[in-house]
């Protein structure tokens, strides 16, 4: 085998047409691997709002919490020995609408934001949030706490500003809240009785969330309540629920992203090929002179091929570099349950990079596939005597 | 011998180099095309959508209905003037409970006045006729009808996302559009059906928006601010927009996609401005030579110059010219009535206008005469002598 220290000396002796093909790879990476972390990002942020042992109940045939209600006798789904009294409560009846808010950026641009109103024992019944600025609302008024993904994001939704659920009932912003980078960061939190009566929907509530003593008592749980007639509901894990909800946007994230990044691939393919095959026309002396030293047909091609593929993953490696610096930054992408905007982060995991690199890896194998065998076919006597 | 000639005989020295090059010019022409068109298709529906219709709903939320008696206060002419037409739906959500299709746009409205304003869907008098005497009646978009496989006179059950249960209908019709961003995969029934039943009890005597034609599209904003303002002292205020606006207003997240496939369209440039240019560099390394050759024989270093930003220029705006070929046929001709077809819902429209084709070549010519640049700067300058010496 040709030693792959030839193939590298001759990549940097063409330093011009390396960095040029690389460069060109390192961009499609950088796409590829920019979609993959935002779908990752999404699907992290939706599914860990939820919890093994939290239960969701929804209106039996509504997919999401904004399009569900359950009547005021949801207390009773608490009532059950399966059911964990979390404060002295076992079932948190939850109202959740979306509400249209002009962007604070002054670009006139509205947008939507999920309202989510809840008991004094919800910001309880989820240990993960906690408040970073600001206090606490206080249960039975107006005073709401704001996610801090999307705090200062829109007109009136910021520390200490105010917006109106409908005319002369403003809500106050007293505080922001953390919650583990999940999408309840993206959300507004206020009291449920006083949005209710804000809204005129005293009498139902969107869902209605449950704490297992234990997560294996779910489906003993789920029986109990989907067989009972004085409901009609339809009882998920809380997990499943938030993962079913991240299905369709983290889906469409890494369709698009991985549909974009293959057409891109086909233009650094082609770029390869073309570094490719000017190396392969330019050192046909070189490789006529290797082979005449004796290394066999298979050994040209394959060093060729690998020269190809070290320039393109050495593109990858420089587009991954760039794309570690979007996991300072977040995005804003769209909910398609609940047409509101959560704000997420670009999120790397080792299946991003490692995939990243074999993309590019196949990028300069099949870039590099063709001239290689140019190459192999090199006639040692013509080649030595041109 | 000139400027023109001398690139134009030089193109196909290297054949397969500059086939490949071509082909990637003319990819990457194709792709930025795909990604404009995407950016054009989603914003089109506001050049196309009616000038003359206003959509009226709430301020606060999409989820938020209207009192239905703010209809009769819409349509009275001493209030507003300059209404001609009014009409109202509620959003169904429908679903298919057999799942020919994943889900599409159902809604509910006013059985005397939808179709009126709503004009660019075309339905049979007859059948508008039969709409008006069948309470559970609806009207579908031609491509939905296919996709469900019913016709005329057919039973159809559909679900909701918003209220419980099964719902039957008759289908009385199927509309067909006049105007190419009409959602073809829609279908809409009587509201007074929805009203009466149980099941939407806690939406009783609530719509959802409200559509008006107005008498002179030049006032839409005048007459805008009258209706807000005329709600504006009531319990639900209303926010009313153009037609496209309502539409996006549901839709407003997508934004930040699309800035990003802005961001994605210049980074498709720049991949094949390091491509060309790296071509380039390698034409002109392997003729550094013959560059001297010329230079002695009396060219002027301006010739050497012109020769290899126009071989580069020429590349780039055959391969563009490739390109926009494909794009006539890949997009024009079999994605975008694909597209048309199937998410129509966001897509009403998904074809590369002119003027989209014609900036992807500018664009390429601009990048082939940049990527020229550097290397024809390079080998101008260079000394007789050394071109001539130079051995690689």
């Amino acid at each position: 085998m040709v030693p792959i220290r030839y193939n590298v000396r001759s990549l940097l002796v063409r330093k011009v047409t390396t960095i040029a093909t690389a460069g060109g790879i390192a961009l499609v990476v950088f796409v590829f691997a920019a979609a993959r972390m935002l779908g990752e990002g999404a699907e992290r942020a939706m599914t860990s709002s939820g919890r093994d042992d939290n239960v969701i109940i929804l209106r039996k045939g509504a997919d999401a919490e904004l399009s569900s209600g359950v009547g005021n006798d949801y207390k009773k789904l608490g009532d059950r020995p399966e059911v964990a009294q979390v404060g002295g409560v076992g079932a948190i009846g939850e109202i959740v609408i979306v509400i249209t808010a002009e962007l604070a950026d002054g670009s006139g641009g509205l947008s939507n934001v999920l309202v989510r109103g809840m008991p004094a024992e919800g910001i309880a019944f989820r240990p993960e949030v906690k408040i970073v600025s600001g206090r606490a609302p206080k249960p039975g008024t107006n005073e709401v706490i704001v996610g801090r993904a999307i705090s200062g994001r829109f007109k009136g939704v910021g520390p200490n500003q105010s917006f109106e659920l409908r005319r002369n009932r403003p809500l106050q912003v007293v505080g922001e809240f953390a919650a583990a980078g999940s999408s309840y960061e993206s959300e507004v939190w206020g009291d449920l009785d006083v949005i209710r009566k804000y809204l005129g929907r005293e009498s139902v509530v969107s869902s209605v969330r449950v704490r297992l003593t234990d997560p294996s008592k779910f489906e003993a749980y789920r029986m109990a309540v989907e067989g009972d007639k004085v409901f009609s509901v339809k009882v998920m894990r809380e997990r499943d629920y938030y993962q079913k909800q991240a299905e369709g946007t983290s889906q469409f994230l890494t369709i698009t992203g991985t549909i974009i990044a293959i057409l891109f691939s086909i233009a650094a393919m082609l770029g390869a090929a073309i570094t490719m095959n000017g190396a392969v026309a330019n050192r046909s002396k070189e490789i006529g002179t290797l082979r005449a030293l004796g290394f066999s047909r298979l050994a040209i091609l394959t060093s060729f091929v690998l020269e190809s593929m070290i320039l393109a993953v050495g593109g990858g490696i420089i587009g991954l570099g760039f794309v570690m610096l979007l996991t300072m930054v977040s995005f804003p992408v769209m909910n398609f349950q609940t047409f509101s905007e959560i704000i997420i982060g670009f999120q790397a995991t080792p299946g991003i990079v490692v995939g990243a690199l074999i993309f590019s890896a196949a990028m300069g194998l099949l870039g590099g596939l063709t001239p290689a065998i140019r190459a192999s076919r090199v006639s040692p006597i013509e080649a030595m005597r041109a | 011998m000139n400027a023109g000639t001398y690139p134009a005989r030089n193109l196909f020295r290297r054949r397969g180099r500059t086939i490949l090059t071509l082909a990637v010019v003319a990819v990457v022409v194709l792709i930025f095309n795909l990604l404009r068109t995407v950016d054009h298709g989603w914003k089109v529906g506001a050049e196309e959508a009616a000038k003359d219709r206003l959509a009226t709903r709430h301020k606060v939320s999409i989820t938020m209905q209207l009192p239905k008696r703010y209809i009769d206060d819409l349509r009275d002419p001493n209030k507003i003037k300059g209404i001609k037409a009014a009409t109202w739906a509620n959003w169904f959500g429908a679903k298919d409970p057999r799942e020919r299709t994943p889900f599409f746009a159902g809604f509910a409205a006013d059985h005397h006045s939808w179709f009126d304003v709503m004009d660019e869907m075309k339905v049979d008098p007859a059948a508008l006729e039969a709409w008006k005497q069948t309470r559970d009646g609806a009207i579908l978009g031609d491509v939905l009808a296919k996709t469900l496989g019913v016709k005329v006179g057919d039973n159809l059950v559909i679900a909701s996302d918003i209220y419980p249960g099964e719902w039957k209908f008759k289908v009385v019709g199927i509309y067909t559009p006049l105007r190419k961003t009409v959602d073809r995969n829609s279908m809409v029934f009587r509201w007074d059906y929805l009203n009466d039943d149980p099941r939407a009890s806690f939406s009783k005597e609530q719509i959802g928006w409200v559509m008006s034609r107005i008498d002179d599209p030049s006032k839409s904003a005048e007459i805008s601010r009258a209706i807000d303002k005329m709600f504006d002292e009531r319990d639900d205020q209303t926010v009313t927009m153009s037609e496209r606006a309502f539409q996006l207003s549901f839709l407003g997240g997508f934004g930040a996609i699309l800035s990003a496939f802005d961001l994605v369209s210049i980074v498709i440039l720049l991949i094949m401005m390091m491509i060309l240019a790296n071509t380039v560099a390698m034409s002109v390394r392997e003729r550094a030579h013959e560059y001297g050759v010329l230079r002695a024989i009396g060219f002027s270093p301006r010739y050497v110059f012109a020769f290899i930003v126009g071989e580069a220029t020429l590349i780039a705006l055959l391969g563009g010219l490739t390109g926009a070929l494909l794009t006539m046929l890949l997009i024009n001709g079999a994605l975008g009535p694909m597209m048309e077809e199937n998410m129509g819902a966001f897509f009403p429209y998904f074809r590369t206008p002119m003027s989209v084709i014609g900036l992807s070549l500018a664009g390429a010519v601009v990048i082939g005469v940049i990527s020229g640049l550097a290397p024809a700067i390079g080998a101008a300058r260079r000394k007789v002598t050394d071109a001539l010496r130079r051995v690689d």
